[in-house]
């Protein structure tokens, strides 16, 4: 798939500030209502916050290390190609409007029992911060040619521009599941 | 010093705080100096992927977020309950109040920022001590009781190791 990279900028500076957006609300609930679950084995709101924050974990210094490296400029055609794998996560990562079909999450990325307060929101808050700014930044590299491994393992390689792709779309999916969790 | 304390028993401000609520939290403006009776807390710097506590407060000690205090700009810091905490509240407005008030309390203030000043050096030193069980032994030397009042995962984090590290050092 052919992306045009202002386009798609513009689609992830969007999509992270109504990310923030959707923080800042979560941070007006109480306590309860955010660790309140609606089953055994569905996750409360911090607990898909918190999920969010272990992808960043990995990814953001990942994607700061690799770009740092230079190794790739950026082309000047102002598009970017996804990746077959790049596209497939992409698309299964995007939440169609309030249809969301349950995933199996890997098991180091499972927050379910962990201890989660406020600071879980604040974390996530600059995490987006942070992406952002590596995004601003990534568009100096070749965002098809720089490779970034996945979580998956590092043999699994995603083109950096389906790596933000990925990463943007996922977040919008956990924060739909986390303002469902508090409406149930 | 003392006479800090006694103004914290005249002033009615006292606060019971559970574990895991918030004295102050990253962004407010410290208004407060807390003394605390019993209970602890911990000082921490948030980033996105971890909590790096720089601080505890246990019984005996004042605590706040100093930087925030001092100059009213945001506290970068967050101050929690690691367990149930009873607090006495000392304003700003009392404190410097009572600071000015006469030399001898001029005199307690002083004593008390400048003891806060060799901690923060001995403090800069830990940091910059590349051996694990060096920078254990430093801290033991300062508070000896530490182990008893704080648990392993935030003595860990405050000595900037792993807990696994820190067990094994221990053990050693």
């Amino acid at each position: 798939m052919k992306i045009k990279i202002d386009a798609f900028e513009k689609e992830l500076n969007s999509l992270l500030e109504k990310a923030v957006s959707d923080a800042k609300t979560l941070k007006g609930f109480s306590e309860d209502e955010l660790n309140h679950r609606v089953s055994s084995t569905s996750w409360s709101a911090l607990e898909c916050i918190q999920h969010l924050n272990l992808y960043g974990d990995f990814y953001l210094p990942e994607i700061e290390r690799i770009i740092d490296l230079k190794r790739y400029p950026a082309s000047d055609t102002g598009y970017f190609h996804t990746g077959w794998l790049g596209n497939y996560f992409g698309n299964l990562m995007k939440a169609t409007n309030d249809k969301i079909t349950k995933m199996k999450s890997p098991k180091d990325k499972n927050p379910i029992h962990s201890d989660l307060n406020i600071t879980t929101i604040d974390r996530f808050i600059k995490q987006l911060e942070k992406m952002q700014l590596l995004f601003s930044q990534s568009k100096k590299s070749n965002l098809e040619k720089t490779r970034i491994p996945t979580s998956l393992s590092p043999m699994i390689k995603l083109k950096l521009g389906d790596t933000f792709r990925f990463l943007i779309y996922h977040i919008e999916r956990h924060l739909l599941q986390a303002m469902k969790a508090l409406s149930a | 010093m003392g006479r800090l304390l006694q103004a914290t028993t005249k002033n009615p401000g006292q606060r019971i705080i559970s574990k895991g609520e918030f004295l102050t939290r990253e962004g407010e403006t410290e208004r407060n100096l807390y003394y605390i009776e019993s209970g602890a807390v911990r000082a921490f710097l948030l980033t996105e992927h971890e909590e790096q506590i720089i601080r505890f407060g246990y019984k005996g000690s004042f605590i706040n977020s100093l930087s925030s205090f001092l100059n009213g700009s945001p506290s970068p810091f967050y101050i929690e309950a690691i367990r149930k905490t009873e607090v006495r509240v000392l304003t700003k407005e009392l404190l410097e109040k009572m600071v000015y008030e006469n030399e001898e309390s001029m005199k307690g203030y002083i004593a008390l920022l400048e003891t806060l000043a060799v901690q923060q050096i001995e403090r800069e030193i830990d940091i910059l001590t590349v051996s694990p069980s060096e920078r254990l032994k430093r801290v033991l030397e300062r508070s000896p009781t530490l182990f008893q009042e704080v648990p392993l995962k935030y003595i860990a984090s405050y000595l900037r190791m792993t807990p696994e590290t820190l067990s094994r050092i221990r053990n050693s």
